[in-house]
């Protein structure tokens, strides 16, 4: 599978000697090079601070790069004008560690909001979020509002709400940091669900027990550096020693 | 279809910030009003003046020249001859001692006096009518120095207190206008902050609206109609205050003050009220627009 040749896919991320350096000075992110192409499940991990989720919001451009090229499905992200943004966004399902939700609304409206801010017809949002809903098991909840529901009930409403446009990208900043392990597995699940559909997803991560179990591509990022990029890669890197045991 | 509905989507949530931003709103739309209802009442006080003086300068742009008796009707006519000439009057009335004292009779007050003469007290007059007020002074000039003038009263000119007067009126009124340009600028200000306050209380709606791809005028749309509001409601506000006390105050001068002529103006009322809404509302979005642009990025 990974093995499998894809040569004549396009990447649908690709970063090209990217540098961040923040208004204030820090330095978050150095020389960062990596593609990732359609279909992958890319884990990014590395210690607190070390720039994944100034990397995630270089991706939609909440920021832009100091230095360097991000391309996004071929376009580059620095050369896009400000008014295409929103239709670019659109097009990405991002999920956050703090869900993001809207406490005065439903789960229901919650996930409808994303087709309201379009002008979507009522009957359009109907079904969109009614399969989003389903898709994330959450159909029974529609008029529970999320200070009714669990953490994880939550990032699920937060899921669908990434998945009413059906973007073909999902991006996770940590998703399942607020969860307890059994909670986190369930999320987990949904995810790969996604990915296996056809969506690249990159999600940022300190959970190394999801790291390690899925053995999906692994990012190390220290000090705003690439230290590692493994195929099928663990949560910290496999010292010889510690292989010998397994 | 499509932006109909983004419309509604919007004016909705626009509507609904307008009464959570609860205590800024309120205090924003009273101390804009306050701030329209100076602006609006110092605009009825000039306008009275100006009504006032409009009045006076009709009157005074007349100057009558008493003609002395015993003057022969031929100096008379030559002198009024004179007068049409000249470039800045624009006519000359003879106004012989019988109309004049009838003139004089018309007026109830002066009854009593009447009965007690035999002969006729007034003198004939030269009415002159000028194009501009300065222009009166000039005539009475002339007019002293013709020999046919009433020796102790040539003419009923007044010194120069009209012009002065007209001159004050014009030196408030751009007063005015200044102070009301620095007032405008509060209320804008004002405006201004109370978005602010309202871009702050909703940024985690704000944010999840950029993150699901909604476009910057969409998001910033909510606020516009905020300010919009804000300034309509509070010029509305304003305009019913200034209806609501503007005839009794007409009413009270015209008791107090009867010999000036102010009249309560219906047809200045309205175009007020029209203009101090447009001003409230155009106040309102141009505050929001700057905020806006400000603070609702992409
Ligand atoms: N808006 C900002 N302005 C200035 N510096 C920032 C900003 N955001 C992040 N940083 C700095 O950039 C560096 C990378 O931060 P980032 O949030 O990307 O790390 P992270 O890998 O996501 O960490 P964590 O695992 O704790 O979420 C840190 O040193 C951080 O202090
Ligand atoms: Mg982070």
């Amino acid at each position: 599978m990974i093995l499998a040749p894809r040569f004549n896919s396009r990447p649908v991320i690709s970063l090209q000697h990217v540098w961040k350096r923040y208004p204030n000075g820090t330095l978050a992110l150095r020389d960062i090079s990596l593609e990732v192409p359609a279909g992958e499940f890319l884990f990014l991990v590395g210690p607190s601070g070390a720039g994944k989720s100034t990397l995630v919001r270089l991706l939609i451009r909440e920021e832009k790069p100091s230095k360097g090229k991000i391309f996004i499905n071929g376009l580059e992200l620095g050369r896009m004008k400000r008014w295409r943004l929103p239709h670019f966004r659109r097009q990405v399902g991002l999920v956050f560690q703090d869900y993001k939700l809207l406490p005065r609304l439903t789960v229901y409206e919650n996930v409808a909001f994303a087709l309201r801010v379009l002008g979507e017809s009522s009957r359009v949002v109907s079904a969109r979020v009614s399969d989003a809903l389903a898709t994330v098991g959450l159909e029974d909840k529609r008029r529970k509002y999320p200070s009714e529901l669990s953490g994880g009930e939550q990032q699920r409403v937060a899921i669908a709400r990434a998945l009413v446009h059906a973007p073909r990208l999902i991006l996770a900043d940590e998703p399942t940091g607020n969860l307890d392990p059994a909670t986190a597995w369930e999320i987990m699940q949904l995810f790969l669900r996604i990915n296996a559909g056809g969506a690249t997803v990159v999600m940022a991560t300190h959970n190394r027990e999801i790291v390690d179990m899925l053995r999906r591509r692994v990012i190390a990022i220290d000090g705003g550096q690439v230290v590692r990029d493994d195929r099928s890669g663990r949560y910290h890197e496999v010292l010889p020693a510690a292989a010998v045991h397994l | 279809m499509r932006f109909f509905r983004q419309l509604l989507f919007t004016s909705n949530s626009g509507w609904q910030s307008f009464w959570r931003n609860g205590g800024v709103t309120v205090a924003a739309v009273l101390s804009i009003m306050l701030i329209l209802l100076l602006g609006g009442t110092s605009l009825l006080l000039g306008h009275a003046l100006s009504q006032v003086l409009e009045g006076y300068k009709q009157r005074v742009s007349v100057i009558s020249v008493s003609v002395a008796d015993g003057t022969p009707l031929a100096s008379v006519s030559d002198f009024m001859a004179d007068l049409r000439e000249r470039p800045e009057v624009t006519n000359v009335r003879f106004v012989s001692k019988e109309e004049e004292l009838r003139r004089f009779a018309s007026d109830p007050r002066n009854q009593q006096l009447l009965q007690q003469l035999d002969s006729n007290p007034v003198p004939a007059k030269i009415e002159v009518s000028v194009r501009h007020l300065s222009d009166v002074s000039t005539i009475d000039g002339l007019a002293r120095g013709w020999r046919g003038a009433d020796r102790t009263n040539p003419t009923d000119y007044q010194g120069d207190f009209i012009a002065n007067m007209v001159r004050l009126s014009n030196y408030l009124t751009i007063a005015g206008l200044g102070l009301f340009a620095v007032l405008l600028l509060i209320s804008v200000v004002i405006v201004m902050n109370t978005i602010r306050t309202a871009v702050y209380h909703r940024r985690r709606e704000i944010e999840v609206m950029k993150l699901v791809g909604a476009t910057e005028w969409f998001v910033r749309r909510p606020f516009l109609i905020e300010g919009w509001l804000t300034g309509m409601i509070a010029a509305a506000l304003a305009v019913a205050v200034l209806l609501a006390i503007y005839r009794p105050f007409v009413a009270r001068f015209q008791q107090d003050l009867f010999f000036l002529p102010l009249a309560y103006d219906p047809s200045f009322v309205v175009p007020l009220g029209l203009e101090m809404l447009a001003l409230g509302s155009g106040l309102g979005l141009v505050g929001s627009f700057i905020s806006v642009r400000r603070f609702v990025r992409l």
